[in-house]
């Protein structure tokens, strides 16, 4: 199956993905933290025929219950970002709707009723709200959708009101990073209404070099206006570290990237927290052009996720997964 | 209408509150109404609701609360989780709401995407014509919305110096 990380994109070198989300619900209905489950199902019921609609059919919807879905296939959603943690967490009386390159997924019973994400690689803020948008108008039609003049979409937090949407950018920034400009970007991204945060680990240095950036405000900013100031935004970035990644050290660079794509050749253990510190050096040593072999670092970072090997290889310790993320990593480069 | 503290600046923001099992309702400015404490503390947005809500606005004793029709929530309850029961939830407590979107957005007025069949005038979001608003504070003042109108009357100021 074909997913959003397998593809190359535009300005993939430092731009890794494009998320748009749009928070939607059903005219009365309590937000799912209240629901029935009676309701609840009827909720359910209500958007699994709504997808049916013809409209549909270009996209190839799948409407998945998630108690049919395993543990481990439900974690590893949130591991290739097609869902969230507050809905993979305890999905039990979820339901989730993807297309079949899960580029599309829908979450039904997350905060709220509807979330419509769109995952796309690289920066393609347009195109992945274009089809967030085309979807959201098909559900508008034919569902009733609260909403108010005033207060735009109507969303359980009120954080969320207005447009419901959260468009997002995550960067791979391992040179703006070593020079410490992380906080600084923060603090100036803050002031226009965007926020920062490490994908992976805590602390002031995200694991792997990924940050995501966000906006926050939602009402009184149209959709148009909040992407337009992400894209400008993350031009900025995509520029800044661009530049400094072409002017570092060619063979130091050469040197810390070739051992690491050295290591996931070869090592027979490793750990998430390695092959996420690993992959980052090694698609520097791709931008670089230190490395000109054809490798995807992102497509094996998602994949070696705990929980995308154990979808695969069944229920393992820590211990065999790092001898299973091991064999995997040196499969795909050798 | 004028602040009923200062008298001097417009009144944008509309306090309801229960004080000693007295109601009071208040029409404040901005500055106003930072000072009787409805300012916003410039943490993270989830406590901010629950804090600010909890603390400041319509804090209603037992017995006398209004509950949402559709999900039954007191506005307590909303304050409390910092999140709303049902969509009702925000007609029922609208004036609740309005100071806090306020802080948290900076705006109280949706633009953009529209799906409301009673905004005609707002299709496709930034189509907004300046006569559209004349009419809209018109009919906001008439309602009494002033925290709505005090938005609208500075679009339109801002439209007006695009002219
Ligand atoms: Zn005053
Ligand atoms: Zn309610």
């Amino acid at each position: 199956m074909s997913c959003w990380y397998n593809n190359t994109a535009p300005d993939g070198d430092i731009a890794v993905s494009t998320r748009i989300r749009l928070a939607r619900n059903i005219n009365g209905f309590p937000f799912p933290a209240r629901i029935s489950d009676e309701q609840r199902q009827q909720v359910n019921l209500i958007i699994r025929k709504a997808i049916k609609n013809k409209d549909f059919a270009p996209y190839s919807l799948k409407y998945i219950d998630m108690k049919d879905v395993p543990q481990n296939e439900r974690l590893s959603m949130l591991e290739r970002h097609i869902a969230s943690r507050e809905f993979v967490s305890n999905s039990d009386n979820k339901a989730i709707i993807l297309s079949e390159d899960e580029t599309i997924s829908i979450m039904i019973g997350e905060e709220d009723h509807i979330r419509i994400q769109v995952i796309l690689p690289g920066l393609q803020l347009e195109k992945a709200y274009e089809i967030a948008d085309n979807i959201d108008n098909v559900l508008c039609s034919n569902l009733d959708i609260a909403f108010d003049d005033n207060l735009g979409f109507i969303t359980e937090c009120p954080t969320n009101l207005g447009t419901g949407l959260r468009a997002s950018v995550m960067f791979h920034l391992p040179v703006s990073e070593s020079y410490g400009d992380i906080l600084n970007l923060t603090k100036s991204v803050n002031k226009v209404g965007f926020t920062v945060r490490g994908m992976y680990g805590e602390g002031s240095n995200a694991a792997g070099s990924l940050y995501q950036i966000s906006n926050q405000i939602t009402l009184g900013v149209s959709e148009k206006n909040a992407i337009d100031n992400l894209r400008v935004i993350s031009e900025q970035i995509i520029n800044k570290e661009r530049k400094l990644q072409n002017n570092l050290n060619k063979i130091n660079t050469e040197d810390i990237c070739m051992r690491a794509l050295g290591t996931l050749k070869y090592a027979r253990k490793l750990s998430s927290t390695e092959l996420i510190e690993l992959i980052g050096r090694v698609k520097l040593g791709i931008n670089t052009g230190a490395i000109s072999e054809d490798i995807n670092p992102i497509k094996l970072l998602i994949e070696g996720q705990p929980y995308m090997l154990m979808k695969t290889y069944g229920n393992m310790t820590e211990d065999e997964r790092d001898i299973s993320r091991a064999e995997m990593v040196r499969n795909a480069l050798n | 209408m004028l602040c009923e503290k200062c008298g001097k600046n417009m009144a944008t923001t509309h306090i309801h509150s229960v004080v000693n099992g007295v109601a009071r309702e208040m029409y404040l400015c901005d500055e106003c109404a930072a000072k009787e404490g409805i300012s916003m503390a410039d943490s993270g947005f989830s406590n901010m609701l629950a804090s600010m809500l909890g603390d400041t606005l319509s804090i209603k004793k037992q017995g006398e609360q209004t509950r949402c029709k559709c999900c039954g929530s007191t506005f307590s309850d909303i304050a409390e989780k910092g999140v709303a029961g049902c969509p009702e939830c925000y007609k029922e407590f609208y004036n609740e709401f309005l100071p806090y979107i306020k802080r948290v957005h900076g705006s109280v007025k949706h633009i953009g995407k529209n799906i409301g069949a009673s905004s005609a005038s707002q299709q496709e979001g930034n189509k907004v014509t300046i006569e559209s608003l004349r009419d809209e504070l018109a009919k906001l003042i008439s309602e009494e919305k002033f925290e709505l109108a005090a938005e609208v009357r500075d679009k339109i100021k801002e439209m007006e110096a695009q002219k």
